[in-house]
């Protein structure tokens, strides 16, 4: 057991790369023996997860190198920086696993029926269980070119997972704008990587924090950087190709794709606090993304009020979600310059904006799964086509209400306890974003109004006679993601003081990071 | 270990909010049972009243997304006019942006650096 | 090859990379893009390898070494994964500019979307 929490970091990436090219072989063989395979293999990373998240919450951060005689022979003998590719696990990186491996396996399980009429299987299950891989690497990995590679996997196994099912045009399209995006984003974060490479030699994150100077090639490589990074999130005015890829994909991917998003932005503060720290210009970086995220919250909730199709709708809605995360870490990273202000509303808007992420991970894919439930029963994204849907699908019904007073931060669901942590503290850094962030809270609970008497409330209509409750497996996928939900929604602070506390501490410790990777200092 | 969530400024214990609600409900239904006992459903009395006119079919009578909110929509036409102009869906407008704000930015990390 | 200024490299690979950013950005064949992209990811891997140069240097082989300063080996590993990172990309990009041809009959990339706003 001692080794296996040892060698944690490289099995849970292992373990979904093996099992995606075993199932190509497996499928063809028997269907039942590669559903199984996808959900065990799913399943023992969550397991995997968790134990790794227990034992950094004891040990500290978790270092593995890859190649070495030992996993934490960092810098072997001779040598004056860390070699070798090296994962680094802290408190944060952990944090987006866990929720990375729940949203995983909640999709795998939502795909067993969503996908069971579709032709070539074998390589959905195949492509859905690289693009884990992928974002595990991008979580977990403590070496810049390491993270575009796995950056890259990521978006080439999504971009052909959106345009799984070719019989739908708009479904192509949306894979292609996905493509080129993630292509000319991923190129950038390439560019930046050169320049930093061409001033310092290193690659390695801890080291490269050790180092780095705020020279001029420096700045241009972290507006690269950020910017690119912020491509991929899909902020506002970054956000264009965001409903067209999402809206058209099968409701699973469009889970597993949102947590993508989110692990793009993961590793945006990555750069912003690990890499550069102290050095950058903290305020004006800070007001960078602070404003990015005001305008995200703003102009997604707007668009989402004029949607018609429901997995548009919903993507917009998690644009305006993905700005609350960003201002709420945008203020803790334009004070991080001072002590005491980070005491003071710095660590409490950061930890909430942390908060906001798990929240988010949980709501928002259970919405997109509900999207893709209403699109199997109907056979029509447009809810302005749909009516009295209640009466048929009782246990779909349910889950919506919970999910739209959860996501328009209605108490005491988990979405308003992460929103009152960012409210009370951004608050004390400028009054404007606190009443920003409730006025789209009022907007988000209008459209989900909206949508909800549109499609569900009303009498039953003829053309939706034959309509059945969803099948058994995308239900048990949803109630996955609603026992997290309620489980948040319980205990806010035990979830609090065990993960989100030591994140955002880990976003702010940029020396035990690097003390981590290059040993401590004598 | 309190179940209390502290932000340094705000009180949060959500199990006090769920018994706070669930007593609340139970004195409602309390209220309710003592109710009016001269209501008759599925009589005369609970059909709906149009002003004499006729009442169409419960399908007819949905009102649809696209029709909810019309206020809200006429008054913000000159915002929305606004921010639906570069939402084409043309890749190519995507990318111009993305160059657009990674110069601007850079621009603005650059000439920020220049005062210190 | 002394008289080649020493920033060539770095100006063709700003040249490659601003050509393929203008041809991404104004023009509307969806062949034409995919070729943009192609183009910019040669002009960062030629920044890449570029960057590494040493004035003089050998190759950085240890077999027969030569009494010069190396060039840098490690860009150009990074250079053969972005490369091969980018023939991946490639071939799924064309893949789906061929199923948008056989839906929707055009290849221009203003009349063959279906979704706006």
């Amino acid at each position: 057991m001692p080794s296996l929490i040892t060698h944690s970091p490289i099995l849970i990436i292992a373990i979904p790369l093996a099992a995606a090219f075993l199932t190509l072989p497996i499928g063809m063989a028997s269907r039942k023996a590669r559903n199984a395979l996808v959900i065990v293999s799913l399943a023992f990373v969550v397991f995997l997860v968790f134990a790794l998240a227990r034992d950094i919450s004891i040990n500290g951060i978790h270092v593995y190198t890859l190649g070495a005689t030992s996993p934490d022979l960092t810098i072997p003998k001779g040598f004056m920086v860390p070699v070798r590719i090296i994962l680094e696990v802290d408190s944060m990186s952990v944090l987006m696993g866990i929720i990375w491996s729940i949203v995983a396996l909640a999709a795998a399980i939502f795909s067993l029926s969503h996908i069971a009429n579709e032709t070539g299987q074998n390589r959905f299950y195949t492509l859905l269980l690289l693009m884990v891989a992928g974002g595990f690497g991008i979580m977990f990995t403590g070496d810049l070119f390491n993270l575009f590679v796995f950056l890259e996997i990521t978006s080439i196994s999504g971009a052909a997972l959106i345009a799984f099912r070719t019989r739908f045009a708009d479904a192509q399209e949306g894979g292609f704008k996905y493509i080129v995006v993630s292509a000319i984003a991923s190129l950038m974060v390439l560019f930046a990587i050169g320049l930093l490479y061409a001033q310092y030699n290193l690659l390695n994150i801890g080291a490269l924090a050790q180092v780095i100077q705020y020279t001029t090639l420096d700045k241009i490589a972290l507006a690269l950087l950020v910017i690119a990074f912020t491509i991929k999130a899909g902020m506002v005015p970054l956000h264009l190709w965001l409903p067209d890829a999402y809206s058209v994909a099968p409701a699973s991917i469009t889970g597993m794709l949102l947590i993508t998003s989110h692990a793009c932005m993961y590793a945006a503060f990555r750069v912003c606090f690990t890499l550069y720290g102290g050095m950058l210009n903290t305020p004006v970086v800070g007001w960078i993304i602070i404003i990015f995220g005001l305008l995200s919250m703003f102009v997604g909730v707007t668009m989402a009020l004029i949607q018609k199709d429901v997995m548009r709708f919903m993507s917009y809605h998690a644009i305006s979600q993905l700005g609350y995360m960003w201002v709420g870490v945008g203020v803790g990273l334009a004070v991080l310059g001072n002590a005491g202000l980070v005491d003071s509303y710095g660590k409490a808007a950061m930890s909430g904006g942390i908060f906001h992420i798990l929240n988010d991970a949980m709501y928002m894919p259970l919405l997109f799964f509900i999207g893709g439930a209403l699109f199997h029963c109907t056979g029509t994204r447009d809810f302005t086509q749909m009516g009295g849907l209640a009466h048929k699908l009782k246990w779909t019904t349910i889950l919506f209400i919970i999910g739209s007073l959860c996501i328009s931060g209605i108490p005491p669901f988990n979405g308003f306890s992460s929103k009152i942590l960012i409210y009370e503290s951004v608050y004390q850094f400028h009054p404007i974003l606190t009443i920003a962030g409730i006025i789209v809270s009022i907007l988000i609970l209008a459209s989900f109004i909206k949508v909800f008497h549109s499609a569900f409330m009303g009498a039953e209509l003829s053309e939706y006679k034959a309509v059945k409750e969803v099948p058994r497996s995308m239900i048990i996928a949803m109630v996955i993601l609603a026992a997290g939900i309620v489980f948040i929604t319980l205990f806010p602070s035990l979830i609090v003081n065990w993960t989100i506390h030591p994140a955002s501490d880990a976003l702010i410790n940029q020396g035990g990071y690097i003390n981590a990777v290059t040993g401590a200092i004598p | 270990m309190t179940f209390i969530l502290e932000s340094g400024y705000a009180f949060w214990n959500p199990i006090i909010l769920i018994i706070v609600f669930i007593v609340t409900m139970v004195i409602v239904y309390f209220f309710r049972r003592r109710g009016q006992e001269n209501y008759k459903k599925d009589t005369d009395q609970a059909q709906i009243f149009l002003c004499g006119e006729e009442v169409p079919e419960a399908e007819q009578r949905h009102v649809r997304a696209g029709n909810i909110y019309w206020g809200f929509f006429e008054t913000l036409k000159e915002y929305y006019n606004q921010i639906l102009r570069p939402h084409t869906g043309i890749i190519n407008d995507y990318v111009l942006w993305f160059i657009a704000v990674t110069a601007i930015i850079a621009i603005i990390l650059l000439i920020a650096g220049l005062g210190t | 090859m002394e008289h080649i200024p020493f920033n060539f490299p770095f100006l063709a690979a700003a040249l490659l990379v601003g050509i393929s950013l203008y041809i991404i950005i104004f023009k509307k064949n969806l062949i034409k893009l995919i070729m943009g992209v192609a183009m910019l990811a040669s002009g960062v891997n030629l920044f890449l390898v570029a960057l590494g140069y040493r004035a003089g240097g050998a190759s950085p082989i240890y077999t027969n070494v030569l009494e010069r300063p190396m060039v840098l080996p490690v860009p150009q590993a990074l250079t053969l994964t972005s490369i091969v990172i980018n023939v991946a990309v490639l071939a799924l990009m064309l893949t789906i500019v061929i199923r948008i041809y056989r839906h929707t009959g055009s290849l221009d990339s203003e009349k063959s979307r279906k979704m706006k706003g």
